[in-house]
């Protein structure tokens, strides 16, 4: 993922590919691809310790535009639509937005206050982060072995003429 | 159109819609779960998602399941889940080269940059009922695979810009960042912008694209394309994060995409390739190559072939609309043919014809009054 607003040395000490879960956009990231019980465990660890917690945003599913560019005449046309859940929340002070694909009220709302509780340097901040960047490793894996299946499809087609 | 309200019992509706969910839920087999649908009927719920012009798999299999199999109507109750909600501002313009690619052929060039990538497919084997699916076998056929470690996703080189590098294609204008036009907000007008027919062909029926694009290959248009490629993979779909003001990506949506080149020798000094490009939501390539075609043809700007013109394509193609309007011929159209009824028995009445036989030629011709000729009637609301 590319960052217009990174620094050079935010770029040296996250390795090409990896999600650095303090970093608000990396997190962002990550709650979208965590699953809704993972999001819920760490949701509920945060909420077991009693902060103050305000929704800024309910989680309500709502459209996000997939725009494309095509790439011959380089024009971008609606391709259509995606539709995600979106939540902001307060946590003791700190905020949190997430959003998550599909119609998921529930992981909306956990991811926001993940987000928000290590935006806020939460107890369970570590434990967070932790934990998403496992997520990111998990993905990560997976797209290496999805890969690795697809090339182990590489063919190498041959014309015939020689014997027609 | 013009329609006349009818009353009917709500009670009997209601059995005749129980009726229906009984037909899904009466067998003695377990009823089928929604993630079973979004994983082992992948092609149903993305060609109901293309159709729907919405990315939700999960929503998609309940749609799919609602609708008894029904894609079409499956995308019709998406397209209506879809009119309640908000939309989320500042969508990211993705490049489709960005997409994780899962499978790439090259019918062009045989010796393509990135090899040419099978990935799941049942091309090139032979269609037979395979009998061991009866017993629900559930080996994974690709466990004993031990494949080479690829590393990361590559970035596969577009065929497109093989050939434009050769200037056999021609350059695109300077890129614009004005917002594309969105048809599913205003209404399309004709001529319409390409990026308006691009929308419109992704979110097309699979049939009709499929069906039209087949026509221009068998003569009734110019376009013969030859497939630069067709690629299937997952593209990132990304909102501007509010607080960083960066792309962040929320999802990666399954997409299918195809590029066609057509020969043009308008300029004899200087013979270039006009192009077609497909992209649609889903795992569904003969819609993809269908749109190329259609896209190819259309830009020909013709009226002679249906394929080539955009009015005829745009009108024809949208699911929602054929189903809707083809459909609501089985409504009660009781008004409307009665005074159909009512004309012809008149006409019939005048012309001696209404005591049932037919009056004798002689005594016909002794009427004063001329014969009106046979006029075809149309329903007032069609």
């Amino acid at each position: 993922m590319e960052s217009t607003q990174r620094t050079v040395m935010e770029a040296l000490l996250v390795p090409s590919g990896m999600e650095d879960p303090t970093d608000r956009t990396d997190r962002f990231e990550l709650i979208a691809a965590a699953g809704p019980a993972e999001l819920a465990d760490l949701a509920n660890a945060v909420l077991e310790t009693g902060p103050k917690l305000s929704i800024r945003q309910e989680p309500r599913p709502q459209l996000l535009l997939s725009q494309v560019r095509e790439p011959v005449e380089r024009r971008p046309f609606n391709l259509g639509e995606a539709v995600a859940t979106p939540a902001e929340v307060t946590l003791d002070g700190a905020r949190g937005f997430a959003m998550v694909p599909g119609k998921a009220e529930r992981a909306a709302l956990s991811g926001a206050i993940v987000d928000a509780a290590v935006a806020g340097d939460h107890p369970v901040a570590d434990e967070a982060t932790e934990r998403l960047s496992a997520v990111g490793e998990r993905d990560r894996e997976q797209r290496r072995q999805e890969w690795a299946r697809t090339r182990h499809t590489a063919v190498d087609f041959r014309t015939m003429e020689d014997q027609q | 159109m013009g329609y006349v309200a009818v009353t009917a019992g709500e009670e009997i509706i209601e059995r005749a819609e129980d009726l229906f969910e009984k037909q899904r839920t009466s067998g003695e087999d377990e009823d089928i779960g929604i993630d079973q649908l979004d994983s082992q009927l992948g092609r149903v719920i993305g060609q109901a998602m293309s159709e729907a012009g919405l990315y939700a798999p999960r929503l998609a299999a309940l749609a799919v399941k609602q609708a008894q199999g029904d894609t079409v109507e499956a995308a019709f109750l998406l397209r209506a889940y879809r009119s309640t909600l908000e939309r989320f501002d500042d969508p990211v313009t993705a490049d489709p080269g960005e997409m994780i690619t899962t499978r790439r052929v090259s019918p062009a060039f045989k010796d393509v940059p990135g090899d040419q990538l099978l990935g799941p497919t049942k091309d090139y084997t032979q269609r037979l009922l395979d009998f061991d699916l009866l017993s629900g076998d559930p080996d994974d056929p690709t466990a004993d695979w031990d494949p080479d470690d690829a590393g990361e996703p590559e970035r596969l080189t577009n065929v497109m810009d093989l050939l434009r590098a050769e200037n056999l294609v021609p350059d695109p204008d300077p890129p614009t960042d004005d917002d594309p036009t969105d048809t599913t907000r205003e209404s399309v007008t004709h001529p319409p912008d390409r990026d308006a027919v691009l929308q419109e062909l992704a979110r097309g029926e699979t049939g009709a694209v499929t069906a039209l694009g087949y026509s221009a290959l068998r003569g009734y248009g110019q376009v013969h394309p030859t497939l630069a490629e067709v690629r299937v993979g997952d593209l990132p779909v990304r909102i501007t994060h509010p607080y960083t003001d960066e792309p962040a990506t929320v999802c990666h949506a399954t997409v299918t995409e195809s590029e066609a080149v057509v020969p043009v020798f308008e300029k004899r000094d200087d013979p270039q390739f006009a192009f077609g490009y497909g992209l649609t939501f889903g795992r569904n390539e003969r819609k993809a190559v269908g749109m190329t075609i259609l896209d190819a043809s259309i830009q020909l700007d013709g009226s002679d072939e249906p394929a080539e013109d955009a009015e005829f394509v745009l009108d024809t193609i949208d699911g929602m609309e054929s189903f809707g309007f083809i459909e609501h011929l089985k409504l009660p159209h009781y008004v409307t043919f009665q005074s159909i009824l009512d004309r012809i028995r008149a006409i019939r009445e005048r012309n001696g014809l209404s005591s049932g036989g037919r009056v004798a030629r002689a005594e016909r011709d002794d009427v004063d009054s001329p014969r009106e000729p046979p006029v075809a009637e149309v329903s007032d609301d069609d």
